[in-house]
């Protein structure tokens, strides 16, 4: 007897233990993923982080400049203090270039200071119609510099010859007696047309989706009987939660984009992105809905109906602000797909990059920014994670943002 | 004093197939404490909650008879259910005041009438909470977070978030069971004093309380009303003798 129940506490302790190790496992196992993935995305992209990443167009632009040789006071031109060992400042010019790496790890010059007074900071801009004055500026790669040598002869320098900033520095000083093209180009590579494509999405989308679901959600869970045509309508939501998304952008492009032709639209659109984004976010936010009114406390609407309110009285001052938290977290996870959808929205607004997105024109959001990048012919991988690092900041701000609102509503709830 | 303010005749009351309330006959005498007693699930609530059409939000509750408020029958089609509630207030068994401040439960009732004169209002809440005996303790946080109170100072306030729409009774339904008992005591102070203005009627299921305040009591036993009587002739000479069963502990 004594043995047999040691036997079965032995057996016990074993199967407890094997238990324990499995729940251990897999739970390591998954924070090693979310680990993993954070280290790749952070260790590739965190390079190129930065305010010109989130503020700069994504397009570079060309100038093609002449000097104003009246401008020039030849070698009088200190290098500014605070200037880095890395820059190689010209006297004669007025100004210091530094070497740098494009996107496709190839070396290229870059200008990093200007003297206010140097023929550099008064150019003639050649590409446009009455020859603007415009100034170099810190970031411009020097593509192409045309100078005459003291001996009379055309000589080029910059990128297009391979040249490093030193040896572009002293051409400049000791070479060139003028210079008669210089060709620049803007950096590129930015984000900041993406950047405001997705927050016109998130708004719009949620301005049209977060009315309609909330609307919808009241009437399923306070008005409507109980019966089997509102569990058919319920179950008919949640199948469109798991309609693939590229299927609604279908949709949007044949049945929404009469709408926005309307509005005066030629081509995909912003606009036609978020109205496709908005039925998207709709089931989300009236599961999300309804699971927040179902939680607040039946005793409350008895409350607020034993004092001679109405029903609607009831729900829009007792229970919506109750289930303000729900609603806020339903927000969330809304946002949270308007910033990782792809496929719809690759049909609905294209893969242009757009520097200037308006809503009746073509954008691109983050995700489809990443895509744009990744489906060209020398993927990105730095920027693509630099653009994922901008996400991830993006959705854990969020995720703070609606902790703090629903803490500030919640304050002492039971 | 021995008006009738509440004449129940003949009600039936249905969940789907399940009959609640078979044939009760009431008659509840205004500014009188009514106490309502019987084992759980023997209808006494759903009795109360016939008296305000609390019920009709229930699915599936179908109801036969008549109940008369001051001669008017409020299952008639053209009383308005709003009217009745503003005459008839309710206080639940847990404390139930709204996620807000102490000034706006109170006001919430009359902001849904539309009273939105902040002197009145002002007025209205400090009446209600001296007439609840709560005044002296919140008058100086009027707007903290009513959660914040205490279990007897919440049902306190629901006392006086109902008794601010004026109404004509006071449906109580076990308003001390989820309290200890030295709120329980203020709360039973409190209605011999709301006596004298409203007509309460109270569920409860301590005889001791029933014994202690009311005036009439009505014995349910599943769903039928068993005896009906003034409280000191019930509990000392029942005429039924399931009533005695019952006050004397033999069953429930």
């Amino acid at each position: 007897m004594n043995e047999t129940m040691r036997n079965q506490k032995n057996k016990r302790r074993y199967t407890d233990g094997i238990l324990n190790m499995l729940t251990y496992a897999s739970s390591a196992i998954c924070v090693l993923l979310l680990l993993s993935i954070f280290i790749f995305i952070f260790s590739k992209g965190s390079g190129m982080l930065g305010m010109k990443l989130l503020t700069g167009d994504y397009w570079a632009k060309n100038y093609m400049t002449s000097i104003q040789e009246k401008n020039n006071h030849p070698s009088t031109y200190k290098s500014p203090e605070d200037a880095s060992d890395d820059m190689y400042w010209s006297e004669r010019w007025g100004v210091g270039f530094v070497d740098a790496r494009n996107e496709n790890n190839e070396a290229i010059v870059l200008v990093e200071a200007i003297d206010d007074a140097s023929p550099f900071a008064h150019l003639k801009d050649e590409s446009r119609q009455n020859k603007p004055s415009i100034s170099a500026e810190s970031g411009y790669l020097l593509e192409n510099l045309s100078y005459q040598t003291t001996q009379g002869t055309t000589r080029l320098a910059g990128n297009i010859v391979s040249q490093d900033a030193k040896t572009v520095a002293r051409l400049l000083d000791q070479d060139a007696v003028s210079i008669n093209k210089i060709y620049f180009k803007t950096p590129g590579g930015g984000i900041r047309g993406s950047l405001l494509t997705t927050l016109y999405l998130i708004i719009i989308s949620l301005l049209i989706a977060l009315p309609l679901g909330i609307g919808a959600a009241i009437y399923l869970h306070e008005y409507a009987a109980k019966n089997k045509i509102t569990s058919g309508i319920r179950s008919a939501i949640e199948m469109l939660t798991g309609v693939p998304s590229i299927i609604f952008g279908l949709m949007g492009v044949a049945v929404l984009f009469p709408l926005t032709k309307l509005a005066g639209a030629d081509t995909t659109n912003v606009l036609l992105g978020s109205l496709t984004m908005a039925i998207i976010l709709l089931p989300i936010i009236i599961r999300s809905c309804e699971e927040a009114l179902a939680i607040v406390p039946q005793t409350l609407r008895d409350a607020s109906l034993s004092l001679g309110a109405n029903q609607s009285q009831t729900i829009f001052k007792i229970v919506l602000p109750c289930a303000v938290p729900g609603i806020l977290s339903g927000v969330l996870l809304s946002i949270g797909r308007v910033i990782g959808e792809s496929a719809a929205l690759i049909y609905t607004m294209g893969t242009y990059v757009n520097d200037s997105p308006t809503l009746l024109s073509q954008g691109t959001s983050l995700a489809v920014h990443i895509y744009n990048i990744m489906s060209s012919e020398q993927p990105n991988f730095e920027l693509a994670c630099a653009i994922s690092i901008v996400i991830l900041v993006f959705v854990f701000m969020l995720n703070l943002l609606v902790k703090l609102m629903s803490r500030r509503f919640n304050k002492a709830w039971y | 004093m021995d008006e009738q303010i509440f004449q129940v005749e003949k009600l039936n009351l249905y969940y789907g197939k399940k009959q609640a309330l078979i044939n009760v006959d009431l008659t509840i005498r205004k500014n009188h404490i009514t106490a309502l007693i019987g084992p759980s699930g023997c209808g006494k609530s759903t009795f109360l909650r016939c008296l305000n059409r609390m019920n009709d939000v229930i699915e599936g509750c179908r109801i036969e008879g008549s109940i008369a408020l001051d001669g008017v029958d409020i299952y008639d089609a053209s009383m308005n259910v709003v009217d009745l509630r503003t005459k008839v207030g309710m206080v639940f068994q847990k404390p139930n005041p709204f996620p807000m401040s102490i000034y706006d439960n109170i006001a919430y009732g009359p902001r849904c009438q539309g009273i939105k004169k902040r002197k009145i209002l002002d007025n209205i809440v400090a009446q209600s909470l001296k007439k609840a005996a709560l005044w002296e303790e919140v008058k100086d946080r009027l707007q903290d977070s009513a959660l914040g109170m205490s279990g007897g100072q919440q049902q306190r306030l629901c006392i006086a978030r109902a008794i601010a729409m004026e109404p004509e009774v006071i449906l109580m339904d076990e308003p001390t069971s989820a309290l200890d008992p030295i709120a329980t005591s203020k709360i039973e102070d409190l209605m011999e004093e709301l006596k004298k203005d409203y007509t309460i009627v109270i569920v409860t299921h301590s005889m001791q309380q029933a014994s202690r305040i009311s005036d009439e009591t009505a014995f349910f036993l599943l769903g039928e009303v068993v005896e009906y009587n003034q409280t000191s002739k019930l509990f000392q000479q029942p005429d039924d003798k399931r009533t005695e069963d019952y006050i004397t502990g033999r069953f429930g």
